[in-house]
Formats: C-alpha cells, structure tokens, sequence
C-alpha cells in the first residue's frame, strides 16, 4: 500500500515518504504549515488515493475530545423511557441504541482502514489535546458510562492539521510525527497550477507567479497563498487576460488580497513606486 | 552505528528520549529505510518535532552521514565562547568593521556563533590546514581554552553593547543550554494554573437534578440544564521592563512572559518602571498610561502577576515624593499604591528574577515588598509556589506584619 498523490493534488517526494512512514509505523502525522499548502487537502488525497473511506473532525474551541469519540444521548433515552419507544426500534434497557460515534469512534470500530483527519487541532485547548493523546496513541477509548473499551479494529491512518495558532504541548508533538510543509517554491507552484489548469499559456502563468511571489514579499497581514494564486488564475482566464501583468496594475486584485489593510498598503506601495 | 548520532542530536539541543530511539530501531526493522535519502526522512519524523529544530537536525545530519567538512554546526557552549579563537574573530570583525555594534546588540549569541563558524568554515575550505584551532571534524568545536574563565571581553571594558554585557554574566549561559527543557517544565506548571467557574449558556444536561426533579413529577420529566465547567482564568501580569538591574534577567523574563502569553487566552500585560506610582502602562516604551484607579476595578477574581526584581531606591519605595519621574505629581508613596493592588487582588504574586538566596543581600525593598505580595523566584520551584499562591488566594504570610508596617 503506497500512496503515489493523485492527479488533482502535487505531492513532494518528501511528503510522499513521508505519508508512507507514518501509514507503516501506525502513528499521527502531524501536518503545519500556513494556509494554503494543502495540509486538509493532503488526508481528502491520501483517502482518494487508498481508496479508503475518510472520517473527518473539523476542531471547534468547545470541544473536550470525548465527543470525538462518543456521544452519550441521555435527553432521547429519558424521552424514551417515559413515553416509549413505539417502533423506533430502541431499547431503552440497552444503551448501546443511545450511544452514536464520533469521527474518532467510527475510525476505530470500522472493519475497513480509515483515514482520520482531525482539522485545525490547535484551536482546540489544550486539555482535549491531551484527553486525545492516549486515545490516538493506543487506538482505543473508554465509554465512561459503561466502562467499555473501544479498540481500533484497525488503526486509521490519522493526519493532523494545526495552523499553529497556538502552541501544542510537547507530549503531544512527541506522540506524532511532525512535518512542517514550507510553502511552494516558484517551480512547485508551476506543477500545481498545471494540475488545476492544464491550459494556462506560459507566458500568462510565469507573469501571475512573479506577481503573486512580489506580494507574498510585502509583509501582508494575510498574504495571498494557494488558493488566492488559483482563484486569480481562473479569473485571468476567464477574461482572456494578456500578459505582462505590472504590479501597478493587477486585475481582480481582490481575489489575491483580502483584507483592507493589505489593499490599502498595495496601493500606497504603488503611489510611491509611480 | 547510529548511537554516536543520537548523542550528537543531544548535544546540538534537539531533546530525543529512548522512547524515540527504540521506535527508530523497530521502524528499522520494517525496513523504511532502504536508502539513505529516507533514513533522512525517517530519522527527521522520528526525533524531530519542532520547526525550529530542523535546520539543526539537518546539519548534523550532514555532518554525520554525509561527511560534511567540519563536523556540522559547534555547540553553543560556555567553552565556545570563552574561547580565544572565537574572542580573535569578534575582535577582528569589529576592528575591520564586518561588525557593527548594531549587530552585536541585534544578533543573538547563537547567531554571533554561527557566524563564526561560517567563516571559519570558509577559510578552512581556503587554506587547508592554516587553521588548527578549528579541530578536525567532530563537534568539540574550538577545544578548551581552560585558562581563559573569564567571559568574553572583546569590547573593552562593558561601555558599549549591551548583548556583551549579558554575555560577561554568566547566567545567561545557563539559560541557553537548557532553554528547551525549561520550556517544557515551565508550560506543566502553568498548566496546573486554573479557575474552574460555571460559564455560558446552561447546556449540560444535569443528570441526577433531572432524576430526581422527574421522580417529584411523578414521572414526567423536566429537564434541568446547569452551566459547563470552564476553565475562566484571566490574569493580568504587571512587567517591570525599564531599569539597568533587569538587564541581566531579560531573556529569563521573556521566556516566563512568552510562555505565559501562549498559555493564558485571557492575559492583559502592563508594564511599569521599578515601582508602581498612579498607574501602569500598556506600551513597553511607556507613554500610554493605564491608570491603577481603573486597575483595581477589575474582576478581583483575576490572577495578577507582578514580574519585577524589586530593586528599587527605598525613597521610591517609601517616600510620597519617590517617583523616578520628575514630572510625576503622584504624592502617595509606592508602597500605598503596591498595597493597594494587593488589598483588591486577593489571587496575586510577585516573581522576581533575582534568585531567591541573593534577595536581601541585593537591595532592602525585596524585602519590604516582599511583605506586601508573595514573592517567589524565577525558578521552576518558585514559579510552582506562586502558581499554588494564584490558586489558593491566600494571603500573604506576613499579613500581620504587614499591617503593622502599613500603620
């Protein structure tokens, strides 16, 4: 079982065995990075590419991990038990018919390999990271209620995501691998341009990169990343536009800056320049 | 093979565990390193888990394995910069003016280092074998200099730069070599830092009040919600960040405060000048003032943390008229001012970087402030004892004493 990237994603050789180390050893890949290099977009690739169903938890601030795994529903079993279940089909003697899973849950009790992605960590406390330490670790977790032990039937390949908004504890990063992906170089971009559109003529696509490279330089609050670079590139061609772009004049600018800080920067930066 | 590899990752700062060591082995054994382009990679998933660890890693890496001239990156230890070689160059880059005082002061001491090795890679790379004091290969990298224990002194006698004054105390050093393992105690102690209330909107369910409210109904059953748990800490920490005698601590300080401003969502920080007159302010340069009167209006449930060395002239402690500030028309005293913060914030403590033994011996006004908020060191200890301060609220020791003195 290899993952080779697939056509819509460009994957670094690095990443790549990367992946695979990580898939073999069984253990949290821990993937950083700023926006716009793919790190969500790398578990949605890797679960395409294996062919293996993705379960996937996006971190709120609220969570606490355990609703990850499980969640308990005592409003329905107490609903239940006093006016019936009539044909639900529920039991009310037997929790298991009021217990569902959570992301975390559903991974471990599949009988296929899953991926696992659990977005944006960080912006989970750091109490839930470390409830979530022990249960990626050894694959299992207990229904507290019940006292039963969930085991992985077969350990997810689990990516992690953190924009590293917040520091992670050290246990943590100790616990997974880590990777940093740095953002794509120039001739990266081109590849990952190629793959979204194939027909981008050169002349075209080389302008955009250096426009798009200049700005990434200015120091933007939100400097324009992948995504910004893909948007703008279908807009340039849905209007048929003709290279050279000049920094002084760049269409659809606000599809590349977003904030009105930046904008209002760019365009102070040109006055002077003119 | 890859033992001596693993003790050189330890000396260059990157803290791997036997932990890591023996999944490398197991993952060895699954043979996901054919070749040596993956060991690479395998061995950076491995014992690498910080950014900051990387380009670190990297070198070694290359020393080791690839035989890259020179042994890879020196480790930044006291003997390294004690030694003469090193002292040579600085003053050599400052006599020809590669070094600016600018950048002494802006480069950190790992950086000065660097550069060093840099150049001394360079010119070994030059004229092989010119240079013997650069060693052949390994890490040991300028060899001891023994006699030489005094602290570089390139600069004449400490007037200009202060990055070299900080250099000549030799704490600095320590702080250096052992930044990483600080850190991470440092944060478990931050951690046990809480304040557990009820917040937000009631949306737990409360189980056993719904039981035994539905029981009463007879069985019909009425749902009671109660507010989650959660963690509502708010802290505010006061900073002296202005005066020659909090030079030395800086780095410390900056450590503490860091750390303390990734953990906490909820930090306000205030700075202040030796001693707290009428107000505080929330710019380091010390020109927008925040006013003690709004100050202790604040919830008295938040945590106050007051890092300073306590050194201070006694008048400015004292006197009505003390305030360093010429201008200043505050007529109380600053020991009014400190008590009243303390009277309003029940949860708060004083860390002073100042070790703790040196604390009478360096000035009286440890001492005296001492008496009016708990103060504990900048050592892991201490910071653990004031952590226990800020949970427990409870008053200062010597409260009756306190009272007395205030009289």
């Amino acid at each position: 079982m290899q993952f080779l990237g697939t056509d819509k994603y460009y994957l670094n050789p690095e990443l790549k065995e990367i992946v695979n180390i990580s898939t073999a050893m069984e253990k949290p890949l821990l993937v950083t990075g700023e926006a716009g290099t793919g790190k969500t977009q790398l578990a949605f690739e890797i679960a395409r590419a294996l062919e293996m169903t993705l379960e996937e938890a996006r971190c709120k601030s609220t969570f606490k991990g355990e609703e990850l795994c499980y969640v308990y529903d005592t409003v329905l079993r107490l609903n239940d038990s006093r006016f019936g279940t009539e044909d639900s089909g529920r039991n009310v003697n037997d929790i298991w018919d009021y217990l569902g899973f959570g992301p975390i849950g559903r991974a471990f009790l599949a009988e296929d390999r899953r991926v696992l992605l659990l977005d944006e960590i960080d912006k989970t406390d750091s109490d839930t990271q470390d409830n979530l330490l022990d249960v990626l670790e050894d694959g299992s977790f207990i229904i507290r209620e019940i006292n039963h032990k969930v085991k992985a039937k077969y350990m997810p390949i689990i990516i992690i995501t953190s924009n590293a908004k917040r520091e992670l504890s050290d246990p943590f990063l100790r616990r997974c691998y880590c990777h940093h992906i740095p953002f794509p170089s120039m001739e990266e971009m081109s590849e990952i341009i190629r793959l979204h559109y194939p027909e981008v003529p050169a002349p075209l696509m080389d302008s955009a990169l250096a426009i798009f490279y200049h700005l990434r330089q200015q120091g933007f609050e939100k400097p324009p990343a992948t995504a910004e670079l893909l948007d703008w590139l279908g807009a340039l061609q849905l209007n048929d536009a003709k290279p050279p772009i000049t920094p002084d004049r760049i269409p659809f600018l606000g599809t590349l800056l977003k904030r009105t800080q930046d904008l209002l920067q760019h365009k102070g930066v040109e006055r002077e320049n003119v | 093979m890859f033992l001596p590899f693993f003790y050189q990752l330890r000396d260059q700062g990157i803290p791997i565990s036997l932990r890591h060591v023996l999944e490398f082995y197991q993952s060895l054994e699954k043979g996901l390193a054919p070749d040596l382009d993956r060991l690479f990679i395998l061995m950076r998933l491995i014992f690498v888990k910080k950014v900051e660890h990387f380009d670190t890693f990297e070198q070694t890496f290359g020393a080791y394995f690839f035989g890259v001239e020179g042994g890879g990156i020196p480790r930044f230890s006291r003997q390294a910069w004690e030694d003469k070689a090193f002292q040579n160059w600085l003053e050599e880059e400052i006599a020809k003016g590669s070094l600016s005082e600018d950048d002494l002061e802006r480069l950190s001491l790992p950086e000065l280092l660097q550069r060093f090795w840099e150049v001394a890679m360079e010119q070994r790379g030059k004229h092989r074998g010119g240079h013997t004091w650069v060693g052949t290969g390994g890490t040991s990298a300028f060899g001891h200099s023994g006699a030489d224990r005094e602290g570089i002194r390139v600069h004449g006698d400490s007037q200009h730069g202060s990055a070299l004054k900080v250099i000549e105390t030799r704490r600095y050093m320590d702080y250096a070599a052992s930044a990483t393992l600080r850190a991470e105690n440092l944060r478990q102690v931050l951690a046990a830092l809480k304040h557990m209330a009820p917040a937000g909107p009631p949306t737990e369910l409360d189980v056993d009040e719904t039981i035994d409210r539905s029981c009463r109904n007879g069985g019909e059953i009425e749902l009671v919600f109660k507010r989650e748990l959660r963690d509502r800490i708010q802290v505010i920490v006061l900073l002296d960040n202005g005066g020659a005698s909090m030079r030395p601590y800086l780095d410390l300080v900056k450590l503490v405060f860091g750390l303390m401003r990734d953990h906490f969502r909820d930090l306000d920080y205030y700075y202040f000048h030796n001693c707290v007159y009428g107000c505080v302010y929330s710019d380091p340069q010390r020109l927008t003032p925040y006013l003690i009167h709004h100050l202790v209006r604040r919830d008295p449930e938040t945590r106050l943390i007051i890092i300073g060395d306590a050194n201070m002239a006694p008048t400015e402690l004292m006197l009505s008229n003390g305030a360093m500030d010429y201008f200043s028309k505050v007529r109380i005293p600053g020991r009014d001012w400190l008590t009243q913060i303390r009277n309003h914030f029940s949860h708060s403590v004083w860390l002073n970087p100042i070790p703790r033994s040196r604390w009478s011996r360096e000035s009286q006004t440890i001492d005296r402030i001492g008496e009016i908020f708990p103060m504990e060191d900048l050592t892991l200890a201490g910071i653990r004892r004031g952590v226990e301060w800020l949970n427990s609220g409870a008053p200062p020791r010597k409260a009756s004493r306190q009272r007395a003195v205030g009289s």
